[in-house]
């Protein structure tokens, strides 16, 4: 109670600041050009999507910012939230680039976390109320800018909130991110004197940005992938490779990452996925996934003519955003808000498309909560299964048979009155084949392959 | 057209208190916009339906066994159309009509023999025993001539013998025989059948607890149990186990999280599980699979229970039963003896009921109002393959002994009652 009504004054400045702040125009227009290529076109309703999440971000920093205030030195929270605020002004441009796709994806979120009020105020410890058969995963936290570490770059501080508050939540869009802010760090780093980049950069300089992400939110395994790669072409530099000529070639190959493994990708995949579409038939998919929606989309365009079912989870309606698109792209589309009723309307499809967040060695499927209870009722019922997926996502070192090895709760329910997983894994029994950026067209591998065809694209996962 | 004068808020409670001031007619009206309206649903309609059938018996004008088992079956198939997706109800009115040929046969009977010794057996015999439909006593008192002879047999020779004087009522048991010939033994009849109908009610009224006494048995210490949308039924169940064991219970549901009302939606049984020291947890949660690892043993209640061993269950239940087939966890169906219904579930039951989407999708939203076809089921249909326990008030069974279940409570006759529903 104490830290409630010391911490409401301080509070109120803590606002203005970052209203003083957030237009700064300081670094804007710096990063206009370089984004120039990647940006996408904004709809108003994605702008309004994203000034509210980042509302609701700053009315939890603001909240946080009271919680500390009582012990923190004054003078040195303010200034530090000062720099987050500069930030989220710059960071701002990054999130808009991810969000071509995500935007429509985020709507719910901020009315979710504007429900966080009315718990209670004063939280020590955000995981005492985690039940405690659980209490072995991990759980994204919302870290205060102040109290990130020094070290951490403005780009990935932004990064790292709005993961935290899921203002980037799937994985390819995290991944993307975290890429174009690692650019901004290569961007502005300079090699202190006496050292070399390939040695300097990684332990100084880029271990503590991932750590920052990494407490925001547990990396998605794309991301792990990435840095994996990030750090193995880093240490192919020779030590005397100058440094300008080091920052250029991991610029460059940054940009190749992200062209590669995630533009074309998608492409190739939605490419892919809508060849196995027939005339007639009925795609049942559960959720959204912007790859699934790509596909149907795709071919939708290519003059099919099929219906489709969304099956949403009531708990992340992101399944309502894409039944809107598709109708409008002139899919007949059936919406389902919940699990109910499953099997009959399952049986009735003649393909279900899935889109995965990560696919373990062993194949099974990691992917939001309630896939594998559709993906189990499809196979039951005699249904294709298809996973999409992007080959970044494939993780070749980790096998998973349940869904509590690898998982996350759900910040917003993380207590014994209301408690979530944010993932489970699908068996790979219950997965027809997997579509991935590798096929050509209409052959997709058995998910179990994943090892063998990285293996066979002589992908640089394989050393 | 409402329901009755006295009851603004129209409810069961209501109907039942004013029974006595309307006439039959009325009553059943006001019950069958009851159902209608679903203001009456679920474990209420079996209830319900013995209440009015009670008043038909005991109000409507019958003169033999033939025309009350007409009155009944006529209102009862009213009831059953009235709310199509309740097959309680026609379970309840098949128990009545079975229980009226008994009672018709048990009368023949007690005067085949002739004498006063042997009618002093029979009301012995159904003296001793208060639940005359419990699976013990049936196998005895359906007389094997009304088994295999059926109906026309029976009746045409209770009237045979009710032209002569008939022995007084045997439940009762009531020392001086009426020597009225008719409408002594309507009388006798009449009352028999009430008690009767009591019985069924008590036994309706007592499922819960009857199975709340299994409970010891199937959760052990220590365990974790997803109880599905629990129902009343499951509630006593939870909270019975919870005076002997510690264990774990996880509560999921289909709740859909409307704001506002998004307080915890069991917060009355996890108060009484956590006061008995059982832990709750509260899943929001669409998907199963990803605690059934966690999880020891999955409980929901049934709506009904099909001949084949098919569950109707509130919707969700499936995906969590078939959650817990995929890692053999055992799933108990919690199903009172009065649930079972002896047909093969309808189509319209395996692809579920359809239900207001308006708690999803608001009627603000309207481009996706326009145009989406929106489509919230609200309850499953389980294939049998799917459970393993099927707790009723009579002990835990399986589903390959359902048949005998369903052939001690119900006549032959009034199996086919769903298929008569179609004519009028």
């Amino acid at each position: 109670m104490a830290a409630e009504t010391n911490g409401a004054p301080e509070g109120a400045p803590a606002v203005q600041d970052g209203a003083k702040l957030a237009p700064t125009p300081a670094n804007a227009p710096a990063n206009a050009p370089a984004n120039a290529a990647n940006t996408e076109k904004l709809t108003a309703a994605q702008l309004k999507a994203k000034a509210k999440a980042e509302k609701a971000a700053r009315r939890a920093q603001v909240k946080e910012a009271k919680a500390s205030a009582a012990t923190a030195p004054q003078a040195q929270d303010k200034g530090a939230a000062a720099d987050g605020k500069g930030a989220k002004s710059k960071g701002k441009q990054d999130g808009q680039q991810t969000q071509g796709r995500g935007g429509q994806l985020q709507a719910h979120r901020p009315s979710v976390s504007g429900r966080r009020p009315s718990m209670p105020i004063v939280e020590r410890d955000i995981r005492s109320g985690i039940p405690e058969c659980f209490s072995h995963l991990p759980m994204a936290k919302r870290i205060p800018t102040s109290q990130a570490h020094k070290d951490v770059h403005p780009a990935v501080l932004a990064v790292g909130q709005q993961m935290a508050t899921f203002a980037l939540n799937d994985s390819i869009a995290r991944l993307k991110a975290t890429l174009l802010a690692f650019r901004k760090v290569i961007e502005s780093y300079e090699t202190p004197k006496g050292n070399s980049l390939s040695r300097h950069f990684v332990p100084h300089v880029l271990n503590p940005q991932i750590e920052y992400l990494t407490e925001c939110r547990p990396m998605c395994f794309a991301m792990g992938n990435a840095i994996r790669l990030i750090k193995g072409n880093i240490n192919k530099f020779d030590i005397d490779t100058a440094e300008d000529e080091a920052k250029e070639g991991l610029l460059e190959w940054i940009d190749f990452l992200i062209n590669e493994r995630i533009t074309l990708a998608e492409y190739a995949i939605a490419r892919n996925a809508a060849q196995s579409i027939n005339e007639g038939d009925t795609i049942l998919t559960y959720g959204h996934h912007r790859l699934v929606e790509k596909t149907l989309l795709e071919a939708k365009h290519d003059g099919k003519a099929f219906d489709a079912t969304v099956i949403d989870d009531p708990y992340g309606c992101g399944g309502l955003e894409l039944a809107k698109t598709l109708r409008q792209a002139g899919i007949p589309v059936s919406y389902s808000p919940n699990l109910g009723g499953l099997r009959p309307k399952v049986a009735a499809a003649s393909n279900v498309f899935l889109g995965g967040e990560a696919i373990f060695a062993n194949g099974s499927l990691h992917a939001p909560s309630g896939t594998a209870d559709v993906a189990m009722a499809a196979m039951n019922a005699g249904v294709k299964v298809i996973v999409l997926c992007e080959t970044i996502n494939f993780d070749r070192d980790r096998v998973s048979v349940d869904s509590l090895t690898y998982n996350e709760i759900d910040p917003e329910r993380n207590t014994a009155d209301s408690f979530r997983l944010l993932f489970d894994n699908t068996h790979d029994r219950y997965i027809t084949g997997v579509i991935t950026e590798f096929e050509s067209g209409g052959g997709n591998s058995p998910a179990q392959a994943i090892l063998a065809l990285l293996r066979k694209q002589e992908d640089p996962l394989i050393d | 057209m409402a329901p009755s004068t006295s009851s603004h808020a129209p409810s069961l409670d209501n109907l039942i208190k004013s029974f006595n001031s309307q006439s039959l007619e009325a009553s059943i009206e006001s019950l069958i916009f009851l159902l209608k309206r679903r203001q009456v649903k679920g474990d209420e309609c079996a209830k319900a339906t013995a209440h009015i059938l009670r008043q038909v018996v005991a109000k409507a004008k019958w003169r033999d066994v033939d025309e009350l088992l007409s009155r009944v079956q006529s209102v009862g198939s009213r009831l059953v159309r009235s709310a199509p997706l309740e097959p309680v109800i026609g379970n309840v009115v098949r128990r009545v009509l079975g229980l009226i040929r008994d009672e018709a046969n048990e009368d023949r009977n007690a005067d085949d023999f002739g004498s006063e010794a042997a009618s002093d057996i029979q009301s012995l015999t159904s003296s001793t025993t208060p639940h005359p439909l419990r699976p013990g006593p049936s196998p005895i008192r359906p007389s094997p001539s009304a088994l295999s002879s059926g109906l026309p047999v029976s009746k045409s020779m209770f009237n045979l013998l009710s032209v002569k004087a008939p022995s007084a009522s045997p439940v009762t048991g009531a020392s001086t025989p009426l020597s009225q010939a008719q409408p002594a033994s309507v009388h006798a009849l009449r009352s028999e059948v009430m008690d009767g109908i009591e019985e069924i009610l008590d036994e309706i009224n007592q499922a819960d607890d009857q199975i709340a006494g299994f409970s010891e048995i199937q959760i052990h210490p220590g365990d974790y149990v997803l109880a599905y949308q629990p129902s009343r039924t499951v509630e006593r169940f939870l909270v019975k186990a919870a005076s002997k064991r510690r264990f774990t219970v996880i509560i999921a549901s289909l709740e859909s999280p409307s704001p506002g009302s998004s307080e915890s939606p069991y917060a009355a049984l996890r108060k009484k599980l956590n006061a008995a020291g059982v832990n709750t947890i509260n899943l929001a949660s669409n998907g199963l699979m990803a605690y059934i690892p966690r999880v020891n043993k999955v409980i929901f209640s049934a709506k009904a229970v099909y001949q084949n061993g098919g569950l109707l269950v509130d919707s969700g239940s499936c995906v969590a039963a078939q959650a817990a087939r995929e890692y053999l966890k055992p799933v108990i169906a919690l199903c009172p003896v009065y649930k079972f219904c002896p047909e093969d579930p309808s189509d319209e039951v395996s692809r579920g009921e359809l239900g207001s989407p308006g708690s999803y999708v608001s009627y603000a939203n309207g481009p996706a109002v326009d145009a989406l076809d929106i489509e919230n089921t609200v309850t499953d249909y389980i294939p049998p393959d799917l459970v393993d326990v099927y707790l009723t008030n009579l002990g835990p069974q399986t589903r390959h002994h359902l048949a005998s279940i369903l052939a001690d409570h119900y006549k032959i006759e009034d199996i086919g009652l769903s298929l008569q529903l179609g004519e009028p």
